[in-house]
């Protein structure tokens, strides 16, 4: 069994909770998030012929006081990162939190999730604010909490991406220790 | 014309074949620059410089790429390494301790700490559990198992139990393995593991900043969670009632094991839990302890059946103690009442006793009372020192021997061949009856009875028929001279000697007159019986 652990991270009050709260297997109070700081959840996908076990880690939201921890991001093998359509800012939010993480981790799989897609034609986020981000092919989803649009293919999309990259290691290291 | 071609192909084949120059100059332009960048190549290869040069270009690149891949370059270059920091040190070592100066304090200060609390924690332990009932028997069990007695305290300990043990991957949190209790509602323990790594991480952050301190214990009511921290996993388990520091050692042992055995593992980790299978037993060797409960209640029968066991033991012990003393003191009472003898001390040492005292020699002999008396005749040195007794038991008795002595030394003689008693023995006759009559009178105040022999003998000549019916004439006149003066005939008895009891054997002619005679033994009834 392939366990993996992720990493949600977003400004504040993107509705990260909200997206992933009916897919996943959770235990603990949102309380865990104001508090602690983070809140575990958990997934199971099948990629690759495998099951692969998500241990997703809900990071609170980046604020004026809240920034995201380097500690809470170690060992993640992907992550998500969550804009909310309605604010632009929380994209320029996004754009900086994927620079710091790539400093934490390293350049791990990572999808980016423009959420309330079911209010799209009041987004602040237009076309042309992604295009670049596209054209550094940055994964690109757009779900709805409301809806539940997106949100499994976000989870697949990022699993495929992980196990990719966990098949390429296994092989080299495969072929070396050969 | 038609030779034109014809004359023109054999020379142009001539000029194929045979022209050297021709032919380089068609090699060059067909492979000529193919040839100077293959002379190129051949010259960057072989210049040394140049070679160092392109290498430095993309080494830090293929190392970090290499890195990524796998951890062969780590093995490769760790002799590499530490040979470099040997040789750095020997040159001069205070580069590398000004390098660690600004770490080595912190470094030294915990591990003090870390054994500090252990010492600590090992002696509260020790003097809580010195003088206990428990203690003893965990000790005996420990002697009797051959098991160090740690062991057998975390086997033992009554108030703790480990109901679950995380085994986790320090870096990314995740659960590489779990043990727990098959009573245990388990939630899920992945999700469990992440959140426990979370708050590690929450609290070292919140609280202690970024000095590498660790959350090792979390209480919450009659739970613990004890965490150790390796430096690629981390060994969490959760612990009802009040765990022994004993179990913290087993989980740093354990922890320990891991690491070695699974250091391959546990570097390459991915995000596949399957290599650490093999560590459930490890885990398994983790959940010691028992409930509270079911132990208090094993417990409370052992004590009862120990407390009746030492009753009864103790009461065993007293029952004999009281019963020695008693016989002792019979002994002491019956000693001192017993006529004849005088105790003067009597001292009793470690089931050892002494006695010193008189005795007059016809007392009651002292070794036959103790014997009676039921106490242990090796235990009992005795110091008689003789004397003589003036009780009334022992005058008559004094007095009945030395008459009995008296009365023996008589002797009447006789003429040869002769069976009459002459005028002088007839006088010697008044002193036997007299001491005869003596006699009589003290062996009725002593309640002895006793015969008379009398023994009639005679001188070795002539024929011993003769002889024999001699003394027994010699005897029987006697014998009746004494009924003649009142002595009953019933205490009388004739023996006839013979010549058999001389007074002197081979003696000269004027002896042999001696041994014709009649001579007396008194025989006591009692002493016949004996």
């Amino acid at each position: 069994m392939i366990n993996k652990k992720i990493c949600m991270v977003g400004a504040f009050g993107v509705g990260k909770t909200s997206l992933v709260a009916r897919y996943v297997r959770s235990i603990f109070s949102d309380k865990y998030q104001t508090t602690v700081g983070v809140k575990i959840d958990k997934k199971v996908v099948q990629s690759c012929g495998a099951e692969v076990t998500l241990v997703l880690w809900d990071l609170a939201g980046e604020d004026a006081l809240t920034t995201v921890k380097p500690a809470q991001l170690k060992g993640a093998s992907g992550y998500i990162l969550v804009v909310d359509g309605l604010r632009r800012q929380t994209l320029e939010v996004a754009i900086d939190l994927q620079r710091r993480v790539t400093e934490a981790v390293g350049k791990v799989p990572f999808v980016c999730v423009l959420n309330k897609t079911d209010v799209r034609e009041t987004w602040e986020v237009k076309p042309a604010d992604l295009e670049p981000l596209a054209a550094q092919r940055w994964a690109l989803i757009e779900t709805s909490a409301k809806t539940g649009a997106g949100v499994g293919e976000l989870f697949q999309t990022l699993t495929d991406a992980m196990m990719q990259e966990h098949n390429a290691t296994d092989s080299t290291t495969g072929a070396v220790a050969g | 014309m038609s030779t034109g071609p014809s004359a023109r192909e054999p020379s142009s084949d001539q000029g194929a074949n045979g022209d050297p120059a021709g032919y380089a100059r068609l090699r060059e332009l067909l492979v000529g620059p193919e040839q100077a960048r293959l002379e190129e190549l051949q010259r960057r290869l072989d210049d040394r410089q140049l070679r160092t040069e392109d290498l430095s270009q993309v080494i830090a690149e293929a190392i970090a790429l290499r890195l990524r891949r796998d951890h062969a370059l780590q093995l490769a270059l760790n002799p590499l390494v530490e040979d470099a920091v040997r040789i750095s040190v020997a040159r001069d070592p205070s580069i590398l301790a000004n390098t660690l100066f600004p770490i080595i304090g912190a470094a030294v200060r915990k591990s003090v700490a870390h054994a500090l609390r252990g010492l600590v924690e090992s002696i509260n332990q020790t003097l809580e559990r010195s003088f206990s009932l428990e203690s003893l028997k965990w000790r005996i069990e420990a002697l009797r198992t051959g098991k160090s007695f740690g062991a057998i305290v975390l086997t033992h300990s009554l108030r703790y139990r480990v109901e679950q043990v995380f085994l986790i991957h320090r870096e990314t949190g995740l659960l590489l393995q779990h043990a727990a209790r098959a009573d245990q509602i388990v939630q899920d323990s992945d999700l469990v593991s992440g959140m426990l790594t979370a708050i590690q991480d929450f609290v070292r952050d919140s609280f202690t900043g970024a000095g590498g301190q660790e959350v090792e214990t979390i209480e919450l009511g009659e739970f613990n969670l004890w965490v150790q921290h390796g430096p690629a996993a981390t060994l969490a388990a959760v612990v009802s009632g009040t765990p022994p520091p004993e179990l913290r050692t087993l989980l740093e042992r354990t922890l320990e094991q891991i690491h070695s055995d699974f250091a391959m593992a546990l570097s390459t980790f991915k995000g596949d839990t399957a290599p650490f299978a093999e560590a459930q037993p490890l885990l398994q060797g983790c959940l010691l302890g028992r409930g509270a409960q079911t132990a208090k209640r094993k417990s409370r029968g052992f004590f009862i059946v120990a407390a009746v066991v030492v009753i009864a033991l103790i009461a065993a012990g007293l029952f004999l103690v009281v019963r020695h003393q008693s016989r002792w003191d019979k002994l002491l009472l019956r000693l001192r009442s017993e006529p004849g003898i005088v105790l003067t001390s009597a001292e009793e040492s470690w089931g050892s006793y002494r006695l010193t005292g008189l005795r007059d020699p016809l007392s009651a002999d002292p070794e036959a009372l103790i014997r009676a008396s039921g106490v242990n005749p090796a235990r009992v040195t005795a110091h008689w020192e003789p004397y003589v007794s003036l009780h009334a038991k022992f005058r008559a008795e004094r007095q009945f021997r030395s008459e009995k002595d008296a009365l023996e030394q008589q002797v009447l003689r006789f003429p040869l061949n002769s069976a009459q008693l002459g005028g002088e023995q007839l006088i010697r006759l008044d002193d036997v009856e007299a001491h005869l009559v003596n006699l009589q009178e003290h062996a009725a105040s002593t309640g002895q009875k006793f015969l008379l022999e009398v023994r009639g003998h005679t001188d070795p000549s002539g024929n011993e028929d003769k002889n024999a019916s001699l003394s027994e004439a010699r005897a029987d006149a006697v014998v009746k001279a004494l009924i003649d003066r009142g002595i009953s005939r019933e205490m009388l008895r004739i023996v006839a000697m013979g010549s058999r009891e001389p007074v002197r054997r081979n003696a000269a002619a004027y002896l042999t007159d001696l041994n014709r005679r009649v001579s007396f033994r008194v025989v006591v009834e009692a002493e016949g019986a004996r």
